[in-house]
């Protein structure tokens, strides 16, 4: 029988992310991977104030929306809370790693068996494509780096999964959207990380290398092309810390 | 044996054609003619296609699904 593919049930509609954005693609990931380990009933998206946002309306489960930053802290209290549920955060580079850098190292810090979902597009999405200090590339030009990223003005952009695997979580890596084979290997990963909520392991946190042609001013396929020729470059896909000792 | 095909849902397309370029039998070609909303849409020449799922897996917008004839 030949292998047919349908668009997850629990997403219930589109939204209106920008042609070529990764968000879509990560949130088809993401319900996938709800439907195929049967945590429908049982999921609890935290998102962004930002273009994860429209993730609540596309979804079809619980969801809340933290204060721009904060998901990590809001997604540790549900999940204190409701200690079986799966909670999962989807959040922007800016949120979880600027805004709210503290919020995700001490998610990370005390291992919180939460899912985190970082999806790096190198800029500040919803506010217009401003500099994120933490993911744009130095040369880059955004709104708020009209010459391209300084390192002598703005410092250099860095690696938050080298520094997340220093501490004693479950499950750091990084995965990209620019081919098929790629989002096959992303969607592994992000499955593991429900697995390792499920199994109470410890904090997992799935960086994706997203594109954003919006902001980037380039056309979709472009975009994709950037991401594999320059973004892939300085943030490597690989997995940083899986403490099942899995492939690395 | 069934054969698989994709079928498309243009009105949810938004024209960003990643789905053109990653097929591997440039079956689906890029169209002028637009769909509701105003984005340019795509057409699965069935003949080309061999259902890989390369189009559903690359499109943001779930426009896309394989199904058996």
């Amino acid at each position: 029988m030949a292998k047919t593919y349908k668009k997850p049930e629990m997403i219930n509609q589109q939204v209106g992310w920008c042609p070529g954005c990764g968000h879509g693609i990560i949130q088809r990931l993401i319900a996938e991977c709800c439907e195929e380990l049967g945590l429908v009933e049982k999921t609890v998206q935290v998102v962004d104030i930002a273009c994860a946002y429209w993730s609540i309306d596309t979804l079809n489960a619980d969801g809340i929306a933290g204060p721009h930053g904060r998901c990590a802290a809001v997604a540790t209290g549900i999940k204190k809370v409701y200690p079986d549920s799966n909670v999962y955060v989807h959040a922007g580079d800016g949120c979880s790693y600027v805004i709210g850098l503290s919020e995700t190292c001490f998610a990370a810090e005390r291992n919180v068996p939460i899912t985190m979902i970082v999806v790096n597009n190198g800029v500040f999405g919803m506010t217009g494509g401003q500099m994120c200090a933490a993911t744009t590339l130095v040369g880059d030009k955004t709104v708020s780096s009209k010459k391209g990223r300084d390192p002598e003005v703005a410092g250099k952009p860095y690696d938050m999964l080298n520094i997340l695997s220093n501490y004693d979580i479950a499950y750091a890596a990084r995965g990209a959207l620019y081919d098929p084979k790629h989002i096959d290997q992303t969607k592994k990963m992000i499955k593991k990380g429900f697995q390792n909520q499920m199994e109470k392991k410890g904090f997992s946190i799935i960086e994706v290398l997203s594109p954003c042609p919006t902001n980037w001013k380039l056309s979709p396929s472009d975009a994709m092309e950037k991401i594999k020729n320059e973004n892939e470059q300085f943030f490597p896909v690989k997995v940083y810390v899986d403490v099942d000792g899995g492939d690395k | 044996m069934a054969k698989a095909k994709a079928k498309t849902d243009s009105a949810l397309c938004k024209g960003c054609r990643l789905c053109v370029g990653v097929c591997p039998k440039d079956a689906i070609e890029p169209l002028t003619e637009v769909n509701k909303k105003g984005y340019e849409i795509v057409r699965v020449n069935e003949e080309l296609c061999i259902g890989c799922g390369q189009c559903y897996k690359i499109c943001p917008d779930y426009v896309f699904s394989i199904v058996e004839e």
